[in-house]
């Protein structure tokens, strides 16, 4: 969906992209992370065509957003970090003009208003100005704004911020219904809990680089490897040998009491695994899958690209 | 209503009670000032107040609400939304030019109905010219602040957020308004033409009107991503060379080059003074020009090098053109056709001055610090030389005096041109080396 190449932006006395290229596959959540100042907002605002880059190209859905800006918009939605409502025009007219803005036909803005104001729950506050409404129904209006002309990109740059638990957690079904619905989504933030519920790909940044820019885990493929963390309430030397002998583990890090690694196969070779340990006489407290989250993997990540460094 | 943003702007000026309201208040305006005069003068006073009222309501409160169109979306931060619709240009110019002053223009409709009804009972002249003139000022007047306001908007400075660039318009426009408070009747001469008086002020304001709402349409063009080549600027001082000649009278080649290099110099400066000269687009035009794609150096090109080229064409056509050359009568006959090749000079070392500070690596104030030494490189410095009797030092800081050999007047702002490029080379290469 974009196609990135030798991205190089500067402001005065600052190079805030140096040399990016990257790919965000169509369909895909990708969560862009970084600490701030990592040049998150500017790559963004590139990809949506208002700011030109020193050098390098842009391509979203095979258009050259520098050369052609206008058309890119028709299939883009975007949230800035600082957005800004009409306070005196209703949701529904914030709505309204929204949609004609990106080009709907006239007949067809009514059922985009209520189909938007339906997935935003906005339904109850369509006639309200949008001055009167709270942080978390401002931010939802602006999102509803972004997304109404149902565009095949949308870019949200800390979408999130400044809402309440349960807002976000509408908010993360939300995004999973757009992905479900065919729209791709880049999504920047640097509260990384918020986008591990619905990212697929991860693309970290920092000072203007990237660090990382792949597919998370997916969470069922059978073949995949299970990382297992095994605990055990009677310390036992002969753990770790035993695990590296074991045909279908791939040891991680192992103590007397404890032991990280990788199982290839399903639960029921973990059931297996379990079975033979406690067979062999091991006094297993503990078995279960560890999922590595978006923070951990970010911060592996950002320590890999440390230690590279040293 | 097909234009979304002509159509926001009318929900936000529009409310049933603002369309009941205005009508109202004009019909109880004009009831009063009808009661207030008698006979004759009933139709006079109605004429005088609904003129008044119509500049009022649309040169003024129009002015306020055309300046706001941008400066709010600047400050209420929508103004990125506005630049991701798919609305091309056009639309949004116009939607935003008429959709922000729409109320206004519902108050002076009724106003241009009294000045008309008015006018003819009291036996007036040029009623249309006069209401056409009056409506053509309202949009040059908003069609210059959307222009103005977007490009000053680059600074994002504070004065521009604030609305200050209204103010300064309307200060400017009253200050030079003239065709309708004075009541002269004398026909007007331009280019060995007699016009009359109203018919003249129609067609000049007619004119500027265009040239603003076209401004407007090309920077709001720029704001929105497409980018145009830079030839409206150097094409509109060319306007302004041919308009104001005309009012020399026996004007010849002569006096349209040299009005044109003035022209082209104010224009020159105040782009240099309004637009971001940064480092980061010098870099960008360098790069354009390493690949060779000379229609994206262009497109990325400030506008103060183009009137600068301007600038050196009419001072080196000047010095071609047949004739002895100047202005033959007022206070600066002694101009030389030389001349105006040191003031093209002067012009290229000031923006070289301006450039060596915003290439700088603080270069927040550049602007301010660049008029700073300008004003003592041409001012402070002469007079302080002239004082202490200095005179030749004086003329190597301001060298255009009648009794020196004009061509001197070329080699010392070439030399003043060498050194402000060369500091601009030296600024070019220690920011390279960072």
């Amino acid at each position: 969906m974009i196609e990135i190449s030798n991205l190089t932006f500067d402001y005065p006395g600052h190079r805030a992209l140096n040399d990016v290229t990257l790919t965000v596959p169509s369909g895909s959540v990708t969560a862009l992370v970084g600490p701030n100042g990592a040049g998150k907002t500017t790559l963004l605002r590139c990809i949506a065509g208002l700011e030109t880059p020193l050098t390098g190209s842009i391509k979203v859905a095979g258009m050259d957003v520098i050369e052609q800006p206008r058309e890119v918009h028709r299939i883009m939605g975007y949230l800035s970090d600082f957005f800004g409502l009409y306070q005196d025009l209703t949701v529904a007219r914030c709505l309204e003009f929204a949609a004609a803005s990106q080009g709907l036909p006239n007949a067809d803005i009514p059922a985009a208003i209520e189909r938007t104001a339906q997935r935003l729950d906005l339904t109850d506050r369509l006639q309200q100005t949008s001055g009167s409404l709270s942080r978390g129904l401002r931010q939802r209006v602006a999102i509803g704004q972004a997304i109404i002309h149902q565009p095949k990109m949308v870019l949200l740059d800390e979408p999130a911020s400044g809402l309440d638990p349960e807002a976000r957690a509408s908010l993360a079904a939300l995004f999973r219904q757009l992905q479900a619905d065919g729209m791709t989504l880049l999504v920047s933030s640097h509260i990384l809990a918020e986008l591990d519920e619905y990212s697929t790909h991860m693309l970290a940044l920092r000072e203007g680089r990237i660090l990382e820019n792949r597919e998370l885990k997916p969470a069922h493929l059978p073949d995949a490897p299970r990382h297992l963390h095994l605990e055990l309430a009677q310390p036992d030397a002969r753990l770790p040998e035993w695990l590296k002998a074991y045909a279908q583990v791939a040891l991680k890090g192992a103590s007397e009491g404890h032991a990280e690694f990788d199982l290839q196969g399903d639960l029921h070779a973990q059931a297996a695994l379990l079975k033979a340990l406690i067979h062999e006489g091991f006094a297993v407290s503990s078995l279960a899958e560890h999922k590595e989250n978006l923070q951990e993997s970010y911060l592996r990540t950002v320590a890999a690209h440390e230690e590279s460094r040293q | 209503m097909s234009n979304p943003e002509f159509r926001r702007n009318l929900w936000l000026s529009f409310s049933p009670h603002r369309l009941i309201g205005m009508p109202a208040l004009l019909a109880l305006t004009f009831t009063a000032v009808a009661l207030a005069n008698s006979g004759d003068q009933v139709a006079n006073g109605l004429y005088a107040a609904s003129t008044s009222i119509f500049i009022f309501i649309v040169w003024l409160w129009g002015a306020r609400n055309a300046n706001a169109t941008i400066v709010d979306e600047l400050r209420d931060k929508t103004w990125d939304q506005q630049r991701m619709s798919a609305l091309d240009p056009w639309a949004m110019t116009w939607g935003k030019l008429f959709g922000s002053t729409s109320f206004n223009w519902y108050g002076g409709l009724m106003c241009v109905a009294v000045i008309a009804a008015s006018g003819y009972a009291a036996d007036k002249t040029d009623v249309i010219t006069t209401l056409l003139s009056l409506c053509a000022v309202g949009v040059l007047l908003h069609a210059a602040l959307i222009a103005l306001n977007l490009h000053s908007a680059q600074f994002q400075s504070r004065f521009v957020q604030r609305g200050g660039m209204g103010w300064l318009v309307i200060i400017l426009v009253f200050m030079v308004l003239p065709p309708f408070t004075i009541n002269q009747t004398t026909p007007i001469l331009w280019w060995g033409m007699e016009t009359e008086r109203a018919l003249f002020w129609l067609d000049s304001a007619v004119l500027f009107a265009a040239c603003a709402t076209f401004a407007a349409w090309r920077v709001v063009s720029n704001a929105l991503q497409v980018r145009t080549l830079p030839w409206a600027w150097p094409a509109f001082a060319c306007i302004l060379a041919v308009y104001f000649t005309g009012f020399v009278s026996g004007s010849g080649l002569h006096t349209l080059l040299l009005t044109g290099l003035f022209v082209a110099v104010t224009m020159t400066y105040a782009a240099l003074l309004t637009e971001p000269s940064t480092l980061v687009r010098w870099h960008k035009l360098r790069l354009l020009q390493q690949k060779e794609d000379w229609r994206g150096w262009l497109e990325h090109l400030p506008l103060w090098p183009t009137t600068l080229a301007l600038a050196f064409l009419f001072a080196i056509l000047g010095m071609l053109a047949p004739g002895e050359g100047g202005l033959e009568q007022g206070h600066m006959d002694f101009l030389r056709p030389q001349h105006g090749l040191a003031i093209a000079l002067m012009l290229l070392r000031d923006a070289c001055v301006l450039l060596f500070f915003a290439f700088s690596p603080n270069s927040k104030r550049a602007v301010g610090t660049a008029i700073l030494y300008l004003v003592v490189l041409n001012m402070l410095l002469p007079f302080l030389a002239g004082v202490a009797g200095l005179n030749t030092l004086r003329y190597f800081f301001l060298p255009f005096e009648a009794a020196h050999d004009p061509w001197s007047s070329v080699l010392i702002m070439t030399i003043h041109a060498a050194i402000a490029i060369g500091l601009v080379n030296w600024r070019l290469r220690t920011a390279g080396q960072q």
